[in-house]
């Protein structure tokens, strides 16, 4: 086996140990605002496995896809998670800041 | 069997949980394991295409990957008002 096939699959498997990651959080966690912490690992999994791709492939257009998907959900995941909690506080307060009997510690502008 | 197609495997394996939050919890949470579910069916799209050396599947998980974005946010609007 070369380096580069043993770094590619290095990648790989740690991609896809990431994407486990997230999926165990997300089922095991007990709410809804701790399952969202997990959206997170799943990109670096597509960080790790396009790293592979890049490392295995060079430059070609499957290694940009990856790259493009990549930085696709790198886009997408954080504005999901924060559109999810707003949505979610929405459906709980009818508003998303904190309500009065909250007891959350805000700087006040 | 190499090593790619055992990551598509296992990535595909990984959809069954998410479905299993999204029968069973709320549909706050369902939301979440559908974002993971679908980051998880783009990734197994991509490693599929490199294990098989067929772009056309990477092209369609970058596809998959912008749709889902875009359902999400359609599913969050109905969050927003589902009180």
């Amino acid at each position: 086996m070369s380096a580069t096939t043993a770094i590619s699959y290095a990648l790989l498997a740690a991609g896809v140990g990431f994407a486990l990651f997230a999926v165990t959080g997300v089922t095991t966690m007990g709410d809804l605002y701790s399952r969202l912490h997990y959206l997170a690992p799943s990109t670096l999994a597509a960080l790790l496995i396009a790293a592979a791709i890049w490392v295995r492939e060079g430059p070609s257009m499957i290694a940009l896809q990856a790259t493009l998907l990549a930085g696709f959900l790198l886009f997408a995941a954080p504005a999901l998670a924060h559109g999810t909690a707003r949505a979610a506080r929405i459906a709980e307060h009818g508003d998303w800041r904190p309500q009065r009997g909250e007891r959350v510690d805000v700087e006040e502008r | 069997m190499n090593g790619w197609q055992l990551a598509a495997a296992a990535l595909t394996a990984a959809l069954v949980p998410c479905g299993w939050v999204c029968l069973r919890r709320s549909f706050a949470e369902g939301l979440v394991a559908i974002q993971v579910a679908a980051a998880m069916s783009a990734l197994a799209l991509l490693t599929l295409a490199e294990a098989e050396g067929r772009e056309p599947f990477a092209n369609l998980a970058l596809v998959l990957a912008v749709l889902s974005f875009a359902g999400t946010l359609v599913f969050l609007r109905f969050l927003e008002r589902q009180r």
